[in-house]
């Protein structure tokens, strides 16, 4: 009796052995000592396969990270770090199959399709943190862009991760350097900064220095 | 780029201070980066030689700005005009070291690397604020089995950043200085050879055990225990030292008795080190010392090791002593082998520098010619202020001279002298006293 995770564990063998593709899903499941049936229950393509493997990834990381007892204490700054040194921590145990991943699926605009899973994973927890951060005051709650923060970590992750598939500096150090400096802009952005000042200055400036009758109003 | 000001504000006042000229150039290159990269996002083509260009730009620079007093001291201190003035290679060497503060994540993240496993797990206790920031990275306190604990953690990619920036700056470097780029290579390499060493904690957690063992029988000087189990290239465990540091020291008005014991503590430890070890820590920064509470100085800082070879020790510390720099012929002999003499030079030009180096080397010689030294007096150290001013305007020294050695043996005595003046302390310069030969 297959189960997803025997499919996922297959199916990475075959492809970092092969190099490709099974040819399909017939072959796959038949090498695998299972029915087509049995696989299209749990999965709809071979990409779905590899979609949920990454998604499976952030799924572990947050669990581990959630359960350090530091956890509760740490601001959604540190939150957003500890989960990204986490996955890259977990993601090296697998980094064959990572950079396997990416390559095939080739280059493209936006977010590639073997991620999309993790996205919503990953979305779902920036937004929680996010949130966290907006309620704590730590974050500036901007009226447009406040909405935007999280496809601002995403680009973040997108970037780190391919930043990390092109790093070979011993122990990726270089990806620690990238995500600590990178998710410390990120979020200084996020903070209240001294153009949330200055914007706040023109207000009062505007309401209350005969500006407004001058001009007219 | 108008959020950059932002991360000014996270690094410790007392680091600005000390190389606010840095940060700010720092803060620039980051900006051409990010003017660079948001340019390649629509012209993919563009190459980085507009960045490189940007960025010397600005290095170049904040030196300029530097030059007035900070070259002066630095003249001061690297003897003559041609050995790379050492602040210019400090405080570049900060601007990268004033990183912001590692993050919490980062802190359990390198734990987690090293030793697989959190601080927490290893430490019965671990502040994740730091309580200060050390050269390439933070100290933080801890505590196991009853004992206070350092620890002090390395910011990842510290030693990549020192090789890169080192390059970016030599040809400004050798531009300002009016040198040529080959002569200047053979002290950039040793500058960066040291500054490689302090990047690698092993080594120095290595070299603690090593000169705290060899130094313990000073009086009054005390070293923290290493724990080398505790320790890895990235973090050192030592113990944590009550006291305070030279400034707060100073301020609560020690007695002069006082004041003179922590001077000798701190001519022993370093004359010591030299003639007896031949081995020196070359980093003499008020902020490597404590002062503890029962009026001992703590050493907390073995980054920086000099080793002095014998062709170097032997002529250089034998000048120290006036009966070889009384007999001309022996001194002449001496600066040839320290190159501060070269073969090809004139009758005319090997009278000029004897003269010069004669008067540089009895000026700094002056502690040791008599049993006690009174290192509070200012008149010795104006003598030597003028003296640098004196070498900075002379189309002489625009040339190299002098062995590699010289840049942190200076830095080291100098430095000492400079500390020993602050504390106002006079010693006793006969305990460890240099081995001099008298002819060759």
């Amino acid at each position: 009796m297959a189960t997803i995770e025997s499919i996922q564990n297959a199916y990475i063998d075959h492809v970092l052995t092969e190099g490709t593709q099974p040819k399909s899903v017939y072959i796959f499941a038949k090498n695998i000592e299972t029915t087509e049936e049995e696989f299209y229950r749990y999965f709809g393509s071979f990409a779905g396969v590899e979609q949920s493997i990454w998604a499976d990834f952030a799924r572990k990381t947050l669990a581990e990270i959630e359960t350090q007892e530091v956890w509760a204490q740490y601001t959604s700054r540190e939150k957003a770090l500890s989960f990204f040194y986490a996955f890259f921590e977990l993601l090296k145990g697998r980094r064959s199959f990572a950079v396997y991943s990416l390559n095939s699926h080739g280059r493209t605009l936006g977010t590639p399709v073997v991620l999309e899973q993790l996205k919503t994973v990953f979305e779902n927890f920036a937004d929680s943190i996010l949130k966290q951060g907006l309620e704590s005051g730590e974050l500036s709650d901007r009226k447009f862009f406040a909405k935007r923060y999280k496809d601002g970590l995403w680009m973040q992750f997108g970037f780190v991760l391919n930043f990390w598939i092109k790093d070979n500096s011993a122990g990726f150090e270089k990806t620690d350097e990238a995500i600590e400096k990178g998710i410390n802009v990120t979020f200084d952005l996020f903070e209240r900064t001294p153009i949330d000042n200055l914007i706040d200055y023109g207000k009062f400036l505007y309401n209350n220095s005969g500006f407004k009758e001058k001009a007219g109003f | 780029m108008s959020e950059t000001p932002k991360e000014q504000n996270s690094i410790p006042t007392s680091k600005v201070q000390r190389s606010a000229k840095f940060v700010k150039t720092g803060l620039k290159i980051g900006g051409n980066y990010v003017k660079h990269y948001s340019k390649k996002l629509f012209n993919p083509d563009m190459d980085k030689s507009e960045l490189d260009q940007d960025n010397a730009a600005d290095i170049y620079q904040s030196l300029s700005e530097l030059k007035g007093s900070a070259l002066k001291v630095a003249q001061m201190l690297s003897m003559d005009k041609n050995l790379l003035p050492q602040p210019y290679v400090d405080k570049f060497s900060q601007s990268q070291y004033n990183a912001p503060p590692l993050s919490g994540p980062l802190i359990v993240q390198t734990f987690r690397k090293y030793f697989g496993k959190t601080p927490d797990q290893i430490y019965d206790k671990f502040n994740p604020r730091s309580s200060n920031a050390a050269s390439i990275g933070q100290v933080h306190q801890a505590e196991l089995n009853g004992k206070t604990l350092a620890v002090k953690i390395q910011y990842p990619g510290v030693g990549d950043s020192i090789s890169s920036d080192l390059k970016l700056v030599k040809p400004f470097a050798f531009r300002l200085l009016g040198m040529n780029e080959h002569e200047l290579d053979v002290y950039m390499r040793e500058v960066e050879e040291r500054l490689l060493e302090e990047t690698d904690y092993e080594l120095e957690v290595r070299r603690s055990i090593e000169f705290s063992t060899a130094c313990s029988i000073l009086n009054n000087v005390v070293f923290p225990v290493y724990y080398p189990e505790l320790s890895s290239k990235r973090i050192i465990t030592m113990d944590w030292l009550e006291g305070k540091h030279l400034r707060e020291f100073l301020a609560t008005n020690p007695s002069q008795e006082l004041r003179n014991q922590i001077g000798q503590a701190l001519w022993d430890f370093y004359n010591f080190q030299q003639h007896e070890l031949r081995a020196v820590h070359a980093d003499p920064h008020p902020g490597n010392f404590m002062i503890t509470p029962e009026g001992k100085l703590g050493v907390i800082d073995f980054g920086c090791i000099k080793e002095m070879p014998d062709d170097f020790y032997t002529p250089f510390f034998s000048l120290t002593s006036t009966d070889l720099l009384d007999n001309k012929e022996e001194t002449i002999k001496a600066f040839r082998l320290l190159d501060m003499i070269h073969t090809n030079d004139t009758p005319a030009q090997v009278e000029f520098y004897y003269n010069a180096y004669k008067e540089m080397i009895s000026l700094f010689a002056m502690p040791y010619i008599n049993n006690t030294f009174d290192f509070g007096q200012t008149h010795f150290f104006d003598s030597l202020y003028r003296f640098g001013e004196k070498l900075s305007k002379m189309p002489e020294f625009k040339q190299a001279r002098g062995v590699k050695h010289f840049i942190y043996v200076n830095r080291t005595n100098f430095g000492l002298y400079n500390i020993l003046h602050e504390l106002k302390a006079e010693v006793r310069t006969d305990t460890y006293k240099p081995h001099v030969v008298l002819a060759y």
